[in-house]
């Protein structure tokens, strides 16, 4: 008995370590070793040169602002959107007039390319004729109108706004997890005399914590792994204002050809992100056996 | 049971398509024959709505039925110009190049070479009277490194400026302006006039914007022309560089629209082609959005004039031309030779200027009266272009391709007033400094 | 949903909680409008108008972009690739992400935090080996070849969901199983995989997405129309001196559409097989 389930332990794991093994062994050893090479696209050999890329890294301003954008954005991605995103689930778990429909419809935005939601982005944030300043002035604001991706007061909110409000996948997992529990705890909560705000922050959220650790990971590698939609808005400027760690990442790798100082900034991504991991596993008890 | 015979039902049934997908893998990119036929695949992004694509496919129907039954081209199409770089340079970490290459505005030739994987053309250059005549001193000096030729060119990137003839003459400007001064007494006309003077963009490296900052620094002394001259400059802190990002920092505050700053080239194609704007440099593949009534209102072409820079400038310089690459079955090396000639033979850049107005990259190819009837407006730039005094190719060409980017990131702060011209320029030393 | 509440302040939450629900839906139907729109609009109109109507309503643009781009083709491509990857990748995660969930092994720990590793390895370092492994598999510009790639590319999510909802199920109901004498598959493909289909789900939903969206692979991967995918198809209608918005979002609109569709009834689906109560204890 003990051996038969041993050996479907083997098989049941084996495809995920075989496409492990196949996709990601090597880029990962590669990203840690040529970190301490000089390695560029254009020369034909690697010379080792120790710390020295971590070096010229920590010692670069662009790295400390890249590195604190990256921070916020994983913030505010793991706290007001993932918020966001179970706030609807736990209203919509209630099966409210049209739920599905909504369902459905927050899954949108998800479905259509980057490309085109950056462009949508551009054109509402647009100074001559976007949607916000003709608001603004529509309703006598006129004053406050400006150029919202390329004023450095304002680049870092207006890029995060062209994700944030995007909150499809948190509400598609939640929601799954909440359609799944148990009805009889909900009742057991509402015959103790709980009114439906307490059901929901009492019961149900403490039920939901696995599933709402789960889309705290998502959206802080999301972070992590952000490139294309700063790209298409910003640029990662004016200056470096809306610049995150895949962008300062991107340069190195295709501006500069410079691999070995690429892959340094990838290990800073891979260390943060099991830093991050292990944070949100602790404090959302996602390892915890215990039902 | 019945469940778990279901679920292997569905696993067979999906092994079964996914076995199905995969297609055999035959001629990938390394060429292979088929009927003794050599199979050349050919990656370009000049397809899609590319202006070139109609004459790259054109080509390769002559070149594939004048070499019927030896060589044949594939055409692999990647659209997107950033995305033809990348693949290609994924490819050129891995050794695994197609065997030609066009280099482009992108510069490939120097990092294949830095990777010793480009075919030397010069032997057969030299044996080829026809192929050598199209060789200008300028095509020498874009396609060959240290007396080796490794690439021949087919398309010359000849670049001026467009005005709005009408709001021109509501402001009362008769021509365009001989001197910068003139010129930017100009801008202020115009302004005064309620007219945009300028189109400018900051995003996707400021194409437009750089135009008028080289322009500047090639005609304010001898070594800023030095300077545009030369292979990735890495010193910025010159006084020429600093006095032209000083004008065009006037330029983006008081000339332009809005927009400009984090506007893309679409958006000052856009303002210029809507009458918004009086000015936009750019070359002369615009010239088919004149009568594009998508993109403007009909009869815009006729309102448009051509003109090369003041102080008599223009930007005319060959792009980097088709390469071969280094291949292990020489018979593939013979056939992209004979491909890269047939490319950029005389008869394909006139084919290019009857075709779609693309100006040739040697001076030897004259403007043929249907391309004079096609495009006038090109006819008429290319004879001004002849006077200018002086020459040479565009910033973005020959800089450090990480530029590109600092560019469009520091182009809005020097508008807002966060940096300022001295700022600009030693922010773009730092990251050229960067490259070595 | 109570509506006849007399309690202003619940009535004011109610409120507010109907707001917020209509809220997140302009948002997410905002894009959507926006791209439909534009598919209609001229390149001008599209160049100098925030959201307004288009002047005339004509195909022009999507007959543009079927003649510009292979587009159909590579649509059909992306609903072979992305639906095998959704199988394929459900099924194999769904195994892995159990036994993390349940069983005890040596270097359990270690070995999900390696695999783990894989959701934060940024993109960049990835295109050239896998360039290289795709290639030696000779798998370049085949459909094979991405879906092997889309499927990893997807493992770490579905890993993470799946284990989650695995933990989530109460342990009584496969021990009753192996008291009844269920072996380990039979309790899995029996027992657990019925309990853990809003997992499925969930993960199905982000593999068929992050397969359905995903550009840098199938550029690097692909040569020819036998495997491309929907997103390349895009490219088409940009580059550096030219451009056709109008058909740029009459393809978007194609790409979008019938998704959205597919999606609506696959959610549909799933949700009647939640409530019709499988995971009742």
């Amino acid at each position: 008995m003990m051996n038969t389930k041993k050996r479907w332990i083997v098989i049941f794991l084996l495809p995920t370590v075989a496409l492990f093994l196949l996709i990601y062994l090597v880029p990962l050893l590669i990203v840690f070793v040529t970190s301490f090479f000089d390695y560029r696209l254009t020369a034909s050999e690697l010379s080792f040169v120790g710390l020295s890329n971590y070096i010229s890294l920590f010692g670069d301003p662009d790295f400390h602002k890249a590195f604190s954008n990256t921070i916020i954005w994983i913030l505010i991605q793991c706290t007001l959107h993932v918020g966001m995103g179970t706030l609807l689930a736990l209203i919509l778990y209630k099966k409210v007039r049209g739920w599905k429909f909504v369902r459905t419809v927050y899954m949108i935005p998800n479905i259509i390319s980057n490309a085109a939601m950056g462009m949508i982005f551009l054109n509402i944030f647009n100074p001559s004729y976007g949607v916000l300043n003709s608001i603004l002035k529509s309703v006598g604001l006129g004053h406050l109108a400006k150029n919202w991706l390329m004023d450095s007061a304002t680049a870092f909110p207006a890029v995060t706004l062209v994700w944030f409000l995007f909150a499809g996948y948190t509400t598609t997992l939640v929601l799954s997890s909440a359609l799944s529990v148990d009805e009889s705890l909900i009742e057991a909560a509402k015959i103790d005399g709980a009114s439906p705000v307490q059901t929901d922050l009492f019961v149900m959220l403490p039920l939901l914590r696995k599933m709402i650790g789960t889309t705290m990971v998502m959206a802080a590698t999301y972070m992590l792994q952000m490139f294309d939609l700063i790209y298409i808005t910003t640029g990662g400027g004016p200056g470096k204002a809306t610049t995150n760690l895949p962008l300062l990442l991107y340069g190195a790798y295709k501006g500069e050809n410079n691999y070995g100082y690429a892959n340094t900034i990838g290990v800073v991504i891979v260390l943060m992100g099991i830093a991050v991991m292990a944070i949100i596993n602790k404090v959302m008890k996602v390892n915890d056996d215990e039902y | 049971m019945k469940k778990l015979l279901v679920v292997l039902l569905i696993t067979a049934m999906v092994v079964g398509m996914v076995s199905g997908c995969s297609k055999k893998a035959d001629n990938k990119k390394s060429s292979t024959n088929k009927d003794g036929e050599i199979v050349l695949n050919y990656p370009t992004f000049q397809c899609g709505v590319n202006t070139a694509a109609e004459v790259v496919a054109k080509l390769v129907e002559e070149f594939n039925e004048k070499y019927d039954g030896k060589y044949e081209i594939k055409l692999e199409e990647i659209p997107g110009d950033t995305n033809y770089v990348d693949k290609i340079k994924v490819q050129l970490g891995t050794g695994d190049l197609p065997p030609v290459i066009y280099g482009g505005g992108f510069n490939l030739l120097d990092l294949a070479l830095a990777k010793d994987l480009v075919v030397d053309l010069t032997e057969k250059v030299d044996a080829d009277s026809e192929w050598k005549d199209l060789y200008s001193e300028a095509a020498l000096t874009t396609n060959s490194r240290d007396g080796k030729i490794y690439a021949s060119s087919v398309e010359g990137s000849l670049v001026g400026y467009f005005y709005n003839k009408e709001l021109f003459d509501k402001a009362g400007i008769k021509e365009p302006a001989k001197t910068w001064d003139e010129f930017f007494a100009q801008c202020e006309t115009l302004k005064k006039a309620g007219i945009t003077p300028l189109s400018m963009d900051t995003a996707d490296s400021a194409w437009v914007t750089q135009l008028w900052l080289g322009a500047l620094v090639a005609t304010d002394n001898e070594s800023g022309l030095d300077f545009m001259k030369t292979m990735n400059p890495t010193d910025y802190n010159t006084p020429e560089m600093i006095a032209a990002v000083e004008k065009v920092q006037k330029m983006l505050k008081e000339y332009t629209t809005l927009d400009a700053i984090g506007g893309k080239y679409e958006q000052a194609a856009n303002n210029f082609l809507s009458g918004q704007t009086a000015m936009i440099a750019n070359g002369p593949w615009m010239i088919g959005d004149f009568t594009d009534e998508t993109k403007t209102t009909k009869d815009f072409a006729d309102k448009v004039g051509t003109a090369i820079y003041p102080d008599s400038f223009v930007y005319d310089a060959p792009i980097q031309g088709y390469f071969v690459t280094k291949q292990s079955d020489p018979k593939v090396e013979e056939a992209a030779i004979e491909m890269v000639k047939f490319f950029t033979s005389a008869h394909a850049q006139q084919l290019g200027l009857d075709l779609q107005g693309m100006v040739p990259a040697s001076d030897t190819v004259k403007v043929s009266d249907e391309a004079k009837d096609k495009f006038p407006l090109l006819s008429e730039f290319i004879e001004l272009a002849a006077d200018a005094e002086t020459r040479t190719d565009n910033m973005q060409a020959t800089m450090y391709s990480n530029l590109l980017d600092t560019i469009s990131q520091e182009l809005p702060r020097l508008q807002s007033g966060d940096i300022d011209a001295k700022g600009f320029c030693e922010i773009m030393s730092k990251d050229a400094a960067k490259n070595s | 949903m109570n509506t006849n509440t007399i309690n202003p302040r619940d009535r004011l939450l109610a409120a507010l909680k109907y707001l917020f629900v209509i809220a997140c839906v302009i948002a997410a139907l905002f894009p959507l409008l926006w791209v439909f729109m534009s598919s209609f609009k001229s390149n001008s109109e599209i160049l100098s108008s925030g959201v307004s109507l288009p002047k005339s309503f004509n195909f022009s643009g999507y007959i543009d972009a079927l003649r510009i781009s292979p587009i159909l083709k590579y649509f059909a491509n992306s609903v072979l690739i992305a639906g095998v990857v959704t199988f394929v990748n459900v099924l194999l995660l769904s195994m892995a992400g159990y036994v993390f969930a349940r069983c005890q092994f040596f270097g359990k720990k270690f070995l999900y935090f390696l695999l783990s590793l894989s959701m934060v390895i940024p993109m960049t370092a990835l295109l050239h080996p896998v360039y290289i492994v795709v290639n030696s598999l000779q798998l370049y510009d085949t459909k094979l070849g991405l879906i092997l790639v889309y499927t990893a590319l997807n493992m770490p999510m579905s890993l993470l969901i799946m284990r989650s909802t695995f933990q989530g199920i109460p342990r009584a109901l496969e021990e009753a199983a192996y008291v009844d004498g269920a072996g380990f598959v039979r309790t899995f493909f029996q027992i657990m995989l019925p309990c853990a289909k809003g997992g499925l789900a969930s993960s199905a939903v982000l593999a068929f997405l992050g397969s359905w969206n995903e550009f840098t692979f199938a550029l690097v991967l692909t040569s020819g129309e036998s495997a491309r995918t929907l997103p390349l198809s895009l490219s088409y209608f940009t580059s550096q001196f030219s451009f056709n918005y109008t058909a740029l979002f009459a393809a978007v609109t194609i790409a979008v559409i019938p998704s959205i569709l597919v999606f609506a009834i696959f959610q549909e689906q799933v949700i009647s097989s939640l409530t019709a109560g499988a995971v009742k204890e």
